[in-house]
C-alpha cells in the first residue's frame, strides 16, 4: 500500500478545500489535498456562478453581506480572469412592491454594499429585454465566476506553494489513536479510485472541507453534526438574454436570480431539502417554476430554448435544526472537534458560499495554524493567482483569439470554441478519467448540441494520443504531472496554439501523426513525409494483424475500473453524462437537437453496438442515474 | 394550383414527389430546411434491429417486416406489408442506377432483385462500429465485413471528423483484419477552415484525386481494401471514385461520418435534379406554418389551403388537390413541444400518438436498447398512408402522410430511417395518384 506522509490533509476538492490548500501551503505548511472524484465535482461545480455582491443578503443576513462584498472586492484582483464584470441590478416587478425596496437600500448602507438606484429607463437601455414594468432598479457590484477556471487557478496556485492534489482519491476511514477524551486523528485510509488502489495518508492536522458531504466524514470519527442539504435547480437559457446579473429585489426566494455566465443566461435556484448530496433529480416542477419566474425578469424567457438543467447541494450547517432549508444560516461553520467532541487533529469547514470560500480558508488555517504553531500569515487575500494577470473574462475572448489566429479549422467543439490543442493539452496533463474532466477544463460540450459533435472527435483524438504513447506508463495518473501544467491559460485557443509543450513532447515520429498544432497544418505537415502516412500504419503489430476474437475482451464488469482511455467507454460515459443534464428539459428544439444526436451516434456511428460494453468507469453509475422527468409538473 | 403540394424535402417527400409527377401530376414541394438526408449515413437502412431484438442485427430485413405483422400492427412496414416495401425499394434502385449513383445490396448492383441477396450489409461505422443497411451506394459497398479482404482505414491529419486508428482497433476488436494509416491533409486542402463538403469538392479536382490514389497505392499491402471518410467528391463523385480505386490499385470504400453528410448530399442533389427535370419545384425556406380545414364531420373532413411562411415574406397560401406532410416528426421540426409537455404537428395539428406528458417521453438512459418513447410515436395512418383519427376514421379526404413524421416506429433506433421514407413516401405517392384519377 502506497504511503503518504504531510502535515495538513485537507479532503474535498471543492472551492473551500483548494482555498485551503493554497493558504496553508502559502503559510509553509505541507499540504495534501484528497478529491474523491475531479476537481469541483461538488456543489462548487454545480453552483449558479454569481459572485455576490452581498446584495442578496443585505436584509435577511446581513453579516454575510459584509462577508460577500469584502470577498468580492478580493477576488476580482487575485481570481481576475475568472470573473466577469457583468453587475447586477435588483430590480422590484410588479409583484414585488412594499417596504422591501427601502430596506434593501438601508440595508446596503448598514453592510457596506455599494448601491446605487438607477432610473427604469437607463436600467431598460441597458438590458432591453428586462420586464418593462418593473418600477425601481439598484445597481451593485455582482459579477459572475467560472468555478472551474477559479478551482483549477488555486490549485496551481497552491501546487506551486507546494501542496500535493491527488484527484479520484476518495476519503474512506479515518485513523483515529487514543482513548476516550484523549482521541487524536493521525490519517486517512484513502482509495484512488481510478487505480483501484489504497492509499494511506499520515496526517497532523485532518481538515474536513467536504461542503455537504461533511456530516458523512465526521461520522467517520464518530461524531455527528447537523449539515442539511439543500437541493438548488438551476435552468441554463441558450441566450445570454442578459448581460447583467438580475435579482429580483425582495426576500431571497425561488427562482429570483438571472445570472449571465459565458454564453448563456441561468435561472435559479430552487431550495428542497435532500437527502442524498450526490445523486439529485430534477423535478419537472422545478424547471417549470424557474421558467415561470424567469419571465417575471424577462417577459418570454421561457419561450427561448433551454441548454441544460442541473442541481448543487447548499451545506447549511445547523447546531439545532429546525424549519425549512432557506432559513438556516449561510454563515460557514467551522467547528474545532478538539475543542467540541475531544479530537484532536481534526476541524471540519462547511456552508458558506462560493464568493466566501477565500476567507472561509484564512478562518480555517488561523485554527489550523494555532493547533500546529503558527508559520507566516495569511497572504491569500494579496496574492494573485497563475492566469490573473489576463483581466477579467469578456464573453468574446475566445472568439476573438479564434479569429486572430486563424484557428478556426482548429476547432473540436463549434459551440464553445474549443479547439484541438486545448482539447490535447488539458488531456495530456490533467488526470482524465472520463470526458466530462475535460468539460470542466476546457468547456467540451457545454453549449447547445452538448456533446453531439465534439464527443466523437474527443474520443478519437484522446485515443490517438494513447496510440502515439502520451499516457505511456503510468501518466495518465501520474498527478505530479500536472506541476508542470500551465492551467492558466487553459481556456485560451490562443496560448495552446503551441501546445504548452505537451505536443512536442511526443516521441518524435509521432509528432506528425497525431499533432495538430496549428503552424504544422495544411502544408507544412505534408512536407514531412517521412513522418506521415505510413507511419502509424507501419506499425501493424498495434493494429488489425493480431485479429481478437469476440470473445477476447477484457473480463472487466460494472464497477472494476477498466484500462485507461477504453474510448468505446469514454464515448459511452459522456453521451450519458451530456443526456443526465438534458433529459429534465427536453421539448421544443432542444429535443429536435436531441433526435439529432441520436442520429449520429445510435445510427450514422452504430455506437450502441461497440465493443466492451460491459466496461465501467469509477463516474458510470453516477452518469445514469435517472433524471428524467417524473410526474410532479407542480409541487407535490 | 397544383395536383400535390408535399411539405418536406426529405427522402420521403422526395420520393413522393417523384411518384407522383412520374404518373404526370403537378407537384410542389415546399420545405423548412433540408432533410435528414444531410445528417445521416446515405445508406438505405431497411431494417437493421427489430423492436424484439435491439442487440443483434437483422440478417434479412424483408423477412424481418414480414415477423413484425404480429408484434406491431401498427409498425408502417406492417400497413404496406412486406412486399409493397420491395416493391418501392425496386423503384427507389432503379431511379438512382438511371441517376448515375447507382446503389447496390449484398448481392451487387442493378435492379433489387439481382442486387441483394436479401441480407443486411454490415458496413463499418466511423467509429468502428458494424452498421447494417440494406441497400448502400457503390462507394460503401466494398465496406461490407461479409468479403474477406483486410481493411486499411485511411484518415488525413487533423481531419477532425475522422479517427482511422479507433476504427481499426474496433474493427480488430471484433475479428477482422484492419489497420489505420494517416495521410497529410494537404493532399486535400491548403485552407485553415474546411469541412467534408469544402474536402469533397476538393476531390472533384481529377489531380488532387490522381495524386491521393498514388499515396494510397503506396500505403496499401497487397489484397487490402481501403476505407476512406466519405467526402470522395461532391458533383464529380463517380469518377472521383473511379480514379482513386484505379490509381490506388485497390477496392475503396467511403464511411460516413459526422455531418454534414456527403453521400446524403449526393442524393439529395441527384434526386432533386430529376425532379427539376420533371418540372417540379423545390422551395426552401418555405415553412408550412398552418393549414384551413374543413374538420372532419361524419364524414372525412377536407384540407382547404396550407400556409407557410419565410422570415422575409408574408405568409403564402398555397391551394392543391392533393396534399402530403413529409415533415419529418421531431427530427424534422414536423412536430413542437414545450415544457407543459404539449407536443403537436405544427401544420395541420393533426393528433400524435405521443403522450402529451414529459413523464411519459423518455428511458433513464441515453442509450437505452428500447428507445425513447417519444421517438416512436407520430401521425397515425392507414394503409394508403392517410392520417386517421383514433377510431381509425381518415381525418381529411385529401391529406397524405410519409416518413418520420409517422407513428409507430422509431426509426433510428431501429436502422429503418430510409427504408421508411422511401417505402411511405413511394406509397403515399402511388395513392395520391389512385385518388386524384377518380
Ligand atoms: C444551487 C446552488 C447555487 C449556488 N450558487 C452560488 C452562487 O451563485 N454564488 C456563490 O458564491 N455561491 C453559490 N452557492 C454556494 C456555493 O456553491 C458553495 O457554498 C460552495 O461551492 C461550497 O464549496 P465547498 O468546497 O465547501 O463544497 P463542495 O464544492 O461541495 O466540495 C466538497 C467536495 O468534497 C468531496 N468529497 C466528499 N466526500 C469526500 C470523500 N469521502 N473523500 C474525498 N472527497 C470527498 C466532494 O466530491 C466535493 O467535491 C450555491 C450553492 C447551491 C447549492
Amino acid at each position: 500500500m502506497k504511503r503518504i506522509e504531510t502535515e495538513i490533509l485537507v479532503v474535498g476538492g471543492g472551492a473551500t478545500g483548494t482555498g485551503i490548500a493554497w493558504d496553508a501551503a502559502l503559510r509553509g505548511f505541507k499540504v495534501t489535498l484528497i478529491e474523491k472524484r475531479d476537481l469541483t465535482h461538488g456543489t462548487t461545480g454545480r453552483y449558479h456562478g454569481l459572485l455576490h455582491s452581498g446584495g442578496r443578503y443585505v436584509v435577511k443576513d446581513p453579516v454575510s453581506a459584509t462577508e460577500c462584498i469584502h470577498e468580492n472586492r478580493i477576488l476580482r484582483k487575485t481570481h481576475a480572469h475568472c470573473i466577469e464584470n457583468t453587475s447586477g441590478f435588483f430590480a422590484v416587478t410588479p409583484e414585488d412592491e412594499g417596504p422591501y425596496p427601502d430596506k434593501f437600500l438601508e440595508g446596503c448602507r448598514a453592510t457596506g454594499v455599494d448601491c446605487a438606484e438607477i432610473s427604469v429607463a437607463d436600467a431598460l437601455r441597458r438590458e432591453p429585454l428586462l420586464n418593462p414594468r418593473i418600477s425601481r432598479v439598484f445597481e451593485v457590484p455582482d459579477g459572475t465566476a467560472d468555478s472551474f477556471l477559479a478551482t483549477h487557478a488555486t490549485v496551481q496556485a497552491a501546487r506551486h506553494a507546494g501542496a500535493q492534489i491527488l484527484t479520484y482519491h476518495e476519503l474512506m476511514g479515518l485513523i483515529i489513536e487514543g482513548g476516550d477524551g484523549n482521541r487524536r486523528v493521525v490519517g486517512a485510509k484513502v482509495r484512488d479510485v481510478a487505480k483501484g488502489m489504497d492509499v494511506e495518508i499520515r496526517a497532523q492536522m485532518v481538515i474536513n472541507a467536504t461542503g455537504a458531504w461533511a456530516g458523512m466524514v465526521t461520522q467517520m470519527a464518530g461524531v455527528a453534526i447537523s449539515v442539511v442539504p439543500g437541493k438548488g435547480v438551476m435552468v441554463a437559457m441558450n441566450h445570454r438574454a442578459l448581460n447583467t446579473v438580475v435579482n429580483r429585489c425582495k426576500m431571497p426566494a425561488d427562482g429570483d436570480i438571472i445570472v449571465p455566465v459565458h454564453t448563456v443566461a441561468i435561472i435559479g435556484t430552487t431550495d428542497e431539502r435532500v437527502t442524498d448530496p450526490e445523486n439529485l433529480r430534477i423535478e419537472p416542477w422545478e424547471v417549470n417554476l424557474m421558467l415561470e419566474e424567469g419571465d417575471k425578469l424577462v417577459p418570454n424567457l421561457s419561450k427561448a430554448r433551454v441548454v441544460r438543467a442541473w442541481a448543487g447541494v447548499r451545506p447549511l450547517y445547523q447546531e439545532d435544526y429546525a424549519g425549512a432549508s432557506r432559513d438556516a444560516t449561510r454563515k460557514f461553520a467551522l467547528l474545532d472537534h478538539k475543542e467540541r467532541h475531544g479530537i484532536d487533529g481534526f476541524i471540519t469547514i462547511t456552508g458558506g458560499k462560493w464568493t466566501t470560500f477565500r476567507l472561509m480558508a484564512e478562518k480555517t488555517v488561523d485554527l489550523a495554524a494555532s493547533h500546529l504553531g503558527a508559520r507566516k500569515p495569511c497572504v491569500t487575500a494579496t496574492t494573485a493567482v497563475p492566469g490573473a494577470d489576463q483581466g477579467n473574462y469578456w464573453l468574446g475572448h475566445r472568439l476573438h483569439e479564434i479569429e486572430e489566429q486563424k484557428l478556426q479549422g482548429q476547432l473540436i467543439c463549434e459551440c464553445e470554441l474549443v479547439t484541438r490543442a486545448m482539447l490535447e493539452n488539458a488531456a495530456k496533463q490533467n488526470p482524465l478519467l472520463t470526458l466530462d474532466d475535460l468539460r470542466r477544463d476546457v468547456r467540451l460540450g457545454m453549449g447547445p448540441c452538448q456533446g453531439g459533435f465534439c464527443t466523437y472527435r474527443a474520443v478519437g483524438i484522446i485515443h490517438e494520443m494513447g496510440k502515439a504513447g502520451v499516457w505511456e506508463g503510468d501518466a495518465g495518473h501520474q498527478t505530479h504531472a500536472a506541476e508542470e501544467w500551465d492551467v492558466a491559460y487553459i481556456q485560451s485557443p490562443a496560448r495552446n496554439v503551441n501546445g504548452s509543450g505537451s505536443v512536442g513532447d511526443r516521441p518524435q515520429q509521432q509528432g506528425g501523426s497525431v499533432g495538430d498544432r496549428p503552424q504544422q497544418q495544411g502544408g507544412s505537415v505534408g512536407d514531412r513525409p517521412q513522418q506521415q502516412g505510413g507511419s502509424v500504419g507501419d506499425r501493424p503489430q498495434q493494429q488489425g494483424d493480431r485479429p481478437q476474437q469476440q470473445g477476447d475482451r477484457p473480463q472487466q464488469r460494472a464497477g472494476q475500473t477498466p484500462p485507461l482511455f477504453n474510448p468505446n467507454l469514454l464515448l459511452r460515459d459522456f453521451l450519458q453524462e451530456r443526456w443526465k443534464g438534458v433529459a429534465p428539459i427536453l421539448w421544443g428544439r432542444q429535443l429536435k437537437q436531441e433526435r439529432l444526436d441520436e442520429l449520429i451516434y445510435l445510427n450514422v456511428m452504430n455506437a450502441d453496438h461497440l465493443p466492451d460494453d460491459q466496461l465501467a468507469s469509477a463516474m458510470t453509475d453516477f452518469y445514469l442515474f435517472d433524471t428524467t422527468p417524473n410526474e410532479h409538473e407542480v409541487h407535490p | 394550383m397544383s395536383d400535390l403540394f408535399v411539405i418536406g424535402a426529405g427522402l420521403s417527400g422526395l420520393m413522393a414527389a417523384y411518384t407522383a409527377a412520374r404518373a404526370g401530376l403537378r407537384v410542389q414541394v415546399v420545405t423548412k430546411g433540408l432533410g435528414s438526408m444531410h445528417w445521416a449515413a446515405g445508406t438505405v437502412d431497411v431494417m437493421g434491429y427489430t423492436p424484439e431484438e435491439l442487440s443483434r442485427p437483422v440478417q434479412r430485413p424483408l423477412e424481418a417486416i414480414q415477423a413484425l405483422a404480429h408484434s406491431h400492427p401498427e409498425h408502417p412496414y406492417v400497413l404496406l406489408g412486406s412486399h409493397q416495401v420491395q416493391v418501392a425499394l425496386e423503384e427507389f434502385t432503379a431511379l438512382m442506377a438511371e441517376l448515375g449513383l447507382p446503389y447496390g445490396g449484398a448481392g451487387g448492383f442493378g435492379a433489387l432483385a439481382h442486387s441483394t441477396s436479401g441480407d443486411n450489409l454490415l458496413l463499418p461505422s466511423a467509429v468502428g462500429a458494424l452498421r447494417p443497411a440494406f441497400l448502400a451506394p457503390s462507394a460503401q459497398l466494398a465496406g461490407d465485413m461479409a468479403r474477406p479482404e483486410p481493411l486499411l482505414i485511411v484518415g488525413f491529419t487533423g481531419l477532425r471528423d475522422f479517427y482511422p486508428e479507433l476504427i481499426a482497433e474496433n474493427l480488430a476488436k471484433q475479428g477482422f483484419q484492419a489497420r489505420a494509416a494517416f495521410l497529410p491533409l494537404s493532399l486535400l486542402t491548403e485552407q485553415a477552415d474546411r469541412n467534408n463538403v469544402h474536402l469533397a469538392q476538393a476531390l472533384d479536382l481529377q489531380a488532387r484525386r490522381l495524386k491521393l490514389g498514388g499515396e494510397l497505392k503506396r500505403l496499401a499491402r497487397a489484397g487490402e481494401r481501403i476505407g476512406l471518410p466519405a467526402l470522395l467528391g461532391l458533383d464529380d463523385h463517380a469518377a472521383a471514385l473511379a480514379d482513386l480505386s484505379a490509381a490506388a490499385g485497390a477496392p475503396i470504400f467511403e464511411i460516413p461520418t459526422l455531418p454534414p453528410s456527403v453521400p446524403g448530399m449526393r442524393l439529395y442533389k441527384a434526386l432533386r435534379a430529376r425532379l427539376w427535370r420533371m418540372g417540379v419545384r423545390i422551395d426552401v425556406g418555405l415553412e408550412g406554418i398552418g393549414a384551413n380545414v374543413i374538420a372532419a364531420n361524419g364524414t372525412a373532413g377536407r384540407v382547404q389551403w396550407v400556409e407557410t411562411a419565410t422570415t422575409t415574406s408574408r405568409p403564402l397560401k398555397h391551394r392543391a388537390k392533393a396534399y402530403l406532410l413529409a415533415t419529418g416528426g421531431i427530427l424534422g421540426g414536423g412536430f413542437d413541444s414545450d415544457h407543459t409537455g404539449r407536443i403537436w404537428e405544427t401544420v395541420f395539428d393533426l393528433p400524435l400518438t405521443i403522450p402529451q406528458a414529459r413523464h411519459q417521453w423518455f428511458r433513464p438512459a441515453f442509450m437505452d436498447p428500447a428507445g425513447h418513447p417519444v421517438f416512436n410515436g407520430g401521425v397515425a395512418v392507414n394503409a394508403a398512408m392517410q392520417p386517421v383519427g383514433a377510431d381509425g376514421q381518415v381525418l381529411y379526404a385529401n391529406l397524405w402522410a410519409a416518413g418520420g413524421a409517422l407513428a409507430g416506429a422509431d426509426p433510428i433506433q431501429q436502422h429503418s430511417l430510409e427504408g421508411l421514407a422511401i417505402a411511405t413516401g413511394w406509397a403515399a405517392g402511388q395513392a395520391i395518384v389512385r385518388a386524384l384519377a377518380q
